[in-house]
């Protein structure tokens, strides 16, 4: 079996605004594994939502989507596929507002069950012993009676609980979660973090999780990809990634997250904006903001390029970093 | 009680559902306490955080000290002077508020420039003819461009959107800036130096400030003293460095083990807070966390804790809170 689960190379994205074509995801690569949980980090803009959503062909009305995606639904490598032929086969998505992302209309336990019947062929009473199954298996006490109620009669935690219970009903080998915990209560966000590892560690499925949130991609992830401006800056394993970055953005990034342990100093943000994908301009798109940055940075050709083993950056001038 | 902001007691109730409904069905009208006898206090030039999580009533306590809430009981002192429902402009001026999401609390169609015109019009903050310097120089304070004044909150992102709206509400010279998650809505590096700015602001312009937020990382990295709130009253109050360091009630435990650490590597699902808050319009009996709480014995479901704690330490409302650590030690 080919351990290699999911192949991205070039991805980019399109979309229409103002009737003009721009381009927020810009040249996107990157692998993921069998059960491994990968990281996308990135701030609001930075193309993060609509990488992992052009996985399944989610994008908005207008896009088009280029680049070379390819997913291994069976035991066999990696293999190009269809978005409609593996949504529910193979891949779920899990959002950020399950109040608006599960259907008003229909009780719990026929939500979870769709897809089984669907996609299984599942009659009404295996459907309903599947629900209940899933129900119990992400941890939402008396699935019997919450299997008839409505989503609105349940709290936020619950309704992402049912989520879960949705995407994993079919049975998938990936997971993309689009900020699941972000409109969660800190105690609530910990539970389903908890879930998602212990389910990963069960199942074996792979994740893509995408969070703005640096503390929570820390906890969870085993690899962290940075997003900037469309492009992936670095990629590596989480706990590498947070400690030494190799891309300025990363660390003037991780220099602005306010540490669990207390410290007296400012923290440093990052001056300025990011680029609109308007004005993408040619060479590192951080350059502009970067305090490390050289005359080269703004024209040279940008590309992710390994630094060590398993560790990747677009910067130029990593060594910048770390004055050794 | 010579605090500079002093709370006691304070209680805010809100209807619920219909009032004709209730008369029909003969039954009296739900009444949700969401905050429920909560004191504190905050001195001058402090810099105190309110967390907990939604709907625990923490920014109904900051509305009810605004007063944009009436409180149903309570007193609220600002410097010995109580503040009551109806406020003069004088009263209204010294606390100010920064809400959370500057885009829906700006208002679109006036420039920014006239957004703090008005206010300062309005409140004669300065002779008219010193408006426009006025503006120049509140802009100068938050560290925006003079230029941007000319600007409408669209055009704005939403670190200098907040920005506007730091600059507001200090338009009025306040004494106390309340910030109910001021920050939650913005991007780390956006949201860095905001707080770097509420910090300087405190330094320099000696202002109190109220931080609401459910980011615990975010209040410890402001505040000198922090109030744990748990559905609608305070569990524990003590200095930031105390509290996190030694959380005497097993909410704040279970919510600092809960929250995701920057910086610190730990496993996910590990916190011993099961289940979510249950219903405040149906509370538990005695003490409102016992529900999810793993110290839970019988005194809990008979007699409601009162914040308590030896002197020069945090103050938590359990009963085990000092007990417990006697014997683990």
């Amino acid at each position: 079996m080919s351990k290699r689960l999911l192949e991205i190379a070039d991805l980019e994205v399109t979309v229409q605004r103002r009737g003009r074509e721009i381009t927020p995801v810009d040249g996107v690569s990157l692998t993921l594994d069998r059960g491994e949980i990968l990281g996308i980090a990135g701030e609001s803009g930075s193309g993060k939502t609509l990488t992992l959503r052009s996985i399944l062909g989610m994008l908005p009305h207008g896009s088009r989507i280029r680049g070379d995606l390819r997913f291994a639904l069976a035991d066999d490598p990696p293999a190009p596929f269809s978005p409609d032929a593996v949504h529910g086969h193979g891949i779920s998505i899990i959002f950020q507002e399950p109040m608006t992302a599960l259907n008003p209309t229909m009780r719990i336990g026929d939500l979870i069950a769709e897809g089984p019947r669907i996609h299984k062929g599942l009659d009404k009473a295996e459907g309903r012993a599947r629900a209940i199954e899933l129900m119990k298996l992400v941890g939402i006490p008396n699935p019997e009676r919450r299997s008839k109620m409505w989503p609105h009669q349940l709290s936020g935690g619950l309704r992402q609980r049912v989520m879960i219970a949705t995407a994993l009903s079919t049975e998938p080998k990936l997971v993309l979660c689009d900020e699941p915990t972000t409109a969660l209560d800190v105690s609530v966000q910990d539970q389903i973090l908890g879930l998602l590892q212990d389910l990963r560690n069960r199942l074996d499925m792979a994740i893509i999780f995408v969070s703005h949130d640096i503390a929570v991609l820390g906890e969870l992830c085993d690899r962290l990809a940075i997003m900037y401006a469309g492009q992936i800056v670095e990629i590596g394993p989480t706990d590498d990634v947070i400690a030494d970055p190799k891309h300025p953005y990363t660390a003037a990034l991780m220099s602005s997250v306010p540490s669990f342990q207390k410290s007296e100093d400012d923290l440093v943000g990052i001056p300025g904006h990011p680029p609109d994908p308007e004005s993408f301009a040619p060479g590192c798109r951080f350059a502009p903001r970067c305090a490390f940055a050289q005359p080269d940075c703004r024209t040279a050709h940008y590309d992710l390029v390994e630094v060590s083993a398993m560790r990747a950056t677009s910067c130029i001038h990593p060594e910048a970093l770390s004055p050794s | 009680m010579t605090a500079f902001l002093d709370v006691q007691n304070l209680t805010v109730e809100f209807p619920m559902g219909s009032a004709i409904a209730a008369r029909l069905r003969r039954e009296p009208q739900p009444i949700l306490k969401a905050v429920d006898s909560v004191s504190f206090s905050v001195e001058r030039g402090e810099s105190v955080g309110i967390v907990g999580e939604s709907g625990c009533g923490k920014s109904t306590i900051a509305k009810a000290i605004v007063g944009l809430v009436r409180p149903a009981s309570g007193t609220i002192e600002l410097d010995g002077t109580p503040l009551t429902g109806s406020r003069s402009r004088a009263t209204q001026r010294k606390i100010q508020m920064v809400f959370q999401d500057p885009g829906s609390s700006l208002n679109p169609s006036l420039t920014v420039e006239r957004t703090l015109a008005e206010l300062l019009t309005i409140h004669r903050i300065v002779p008219k003819e010193q408006v426009p310097e006025r503006c120049g120089e509140l802009m100068d304070l938050v560290e925006l461009p003079r230029s941007m004044l000319e600007a409408y909150p669209k055009r704005l992102s939403g670190g200098q959107r907040q920005r506007v709206g730091i600059a507001r509400a200090l338009a009025l010279e306040p004494e106390i800036l309340i910030a109910d998650e001021a920050v939650a809505a913005l991007d780390v590096s956006v949201q860095a130096p905001i707080l770097n700015l509420c910090n300087t602001l405190r330094r320099e312009l000696g202002l109190t400030l109220l931080f609401i937020s459910h980011d615990l990382a975010v209040v410890r990295h402001i505040s000198d003293r922090v109030v744990v709130v748990y559905l609608g009253t305070v569990v524990e109050d003590g200095a930031t460095e105390q509290v996190f360091n030694d959380p005497r009630h097993p909410y704040t435990r279970a919510l600092i083990a809960a929250a995701p650490k920057f910086g610190v590597k730990k496993q996910p699902g590990k916190s011993a807070l099961t289940g979510e808050p249950p219903n405040a319009l149906d509370l538990p009996s005695g003490c409102r966390f016992r529900t999810r709480c793993p110290l839970a014995a019988e005194i809990c479901s008979q007699v409601e804790p009162v914040l308590s704690g030896p002197p020069d330490a945090n103050r938590a409302a359990c009963h085990f809170a000092w007990e417990e650590s006697e014997s683990k030690t």
